[in-house]
């Protein structure tokens, strides 16, 4: 009977020596704050047209048309904008300083963006970077302009 | 008549090298001072560690190119629109408690109209509530007091109006302070809880 209870007991008392181990929350990873032309959010299942306000999630594609532009905050504080013809992949994000977890990588393809790094890069100066077609950029901070052919 | 049929093939040669370009330039930071971006192909890497100087990748086999600089004329005509696009920065409050309570201090309570007044002009859909701990005392009950604090305040927002969906609730526990102290040290500063407005 004893040696039945016992992982619940342990159960508790460990979720009660780590809180912080049953909460972590990265389900978004920011939200689209200036748009400008047309825009548009790719994900696995759809492509939509973006909409300042909404929320984006690790995978997505943000597009910009012809005369399109459009810039997102991220929820480390990053700021990154996309000038026209653009193509940008969020390709990991993981914000959760309270376990350590400090980590952005970006997927640039096309087009202009402008760069300037949060939270991560300053608790985690190794923690960001950026792949283009034919390089990898190490973001130490903060404000950087990218263009791929 | 050689030469000239040499110079046709080349050509398209040329125009297909110069096809693929990767173009990396580190402007100054907002607050006036210079970070660094570190550019690396299979050939190398170039540090860029100058306000407006750039570096140039052309082949993902060889180095980057040494840093140059370029003018803000240049820059304006080639990013221009990027840069224009940039969000306003997220807008950041520091609110503080009476010692060991989730009760704010009155100053910090008197915050929350303005606090809320953000929220609204920008159309916040991402306001982060972090609760942050010092280093004195065990780090459970740090965080846990903390937290305690992020949860309160974000519940003075929504009974006041605020969408509790754009609110993002956790603790940075000890790992993100204002001001870094050694382990076990006393800082007020850091008994604090954030509201981010993206």
């Amino acid at each position: 009977m004893k040696s039945f209870f016992t992982p619940f007991i342990l159960f508790l008392i460990s979720s009660f020596l780590f809180p912080h181990l049953s909460f972590s929350d990265n389900s978004f990873v920011g939200s689209i704050k200036t748009i400008k032309g047309e825009c548009m959010v790719i994900t696995k299942e759809t492509t939509r047209t973006a909409v300042a306000g909404e929320r984006l999630l690790t995978g997505d594609i943000l597009k910009t048309g012809p005369n399109g532009a459009m810039g997102v905050i991220f929820r480390d504080d990053t700021m990154l904008s996309l000038g026209p013809g653009s193509d940008l992949e969020i390709d990991e994000f993981v914000f959760s300083p309270s376990e350590g977890k400090l980590s952005m990588v970006t997927k640039m393809m096309k087009g202009t963006a402008s760069y300037l790094s949060g939270k991560i890069v300053k608790l985690n100066p190794e923690g960001a970077r950026m792949e283009t077609p034919l390089a990898t950029i190490g973001i130490r901070g903060t404000h950087f302009l990218v263009k791929v052919d | 008549m050689l030469k000239k049929l040499i110079l046709l093939l080349l050509f398209p040669l040329l125009f297909s090298c110069s096809a693929k370009k990767d173009l990396f330039v580190l402007l100054e930071d907002p607050d006036g001072g210079v970070g660094k971006i570190v550019v690396k192909t299979k050939g190398g890497e170039q540090a860029v560690t100058k306000a407006n100087f750039y570096t140039v990748v052309t082949d993902e086999t060889a180095p980057p190119e040494e840093a140059g600089k370029m003018e803000d004329e240049e820059i304006k005509s080639v990013f221009g629109d990027a840069i224009d696009a940039l969000p306003l920065k997220p807008v950041s409050y520091i609110l503080y408690f009476k010692s060991d309570t989730i009760k704010l201090k009155r100053k910090s309570y008197n915050l929350l109209p303005e606090i809320i007044d953000t929220i609204n002009k920008r159309k916040s859909t991402d306001t982060s509530v972090v609760g942050h701990a010092d280093r004195a005392g065990s780090e459970k009950y740090n965080y846990a007091l903390s937290k305690k604090r992020a949860e309160s305040v974000a519940n003075l927002l929504i009974k006041k109006g605020v969408d509790p969906d754009i609110l993002e609730i956790t603790s940075h526990g000890e790992e993100n302070p204002l001001v870094p102290t050694k382990d076990n040290v006393h800082e007020p500063k850091n008994r604090r809880v954030e509201i981010t407005v993206r």
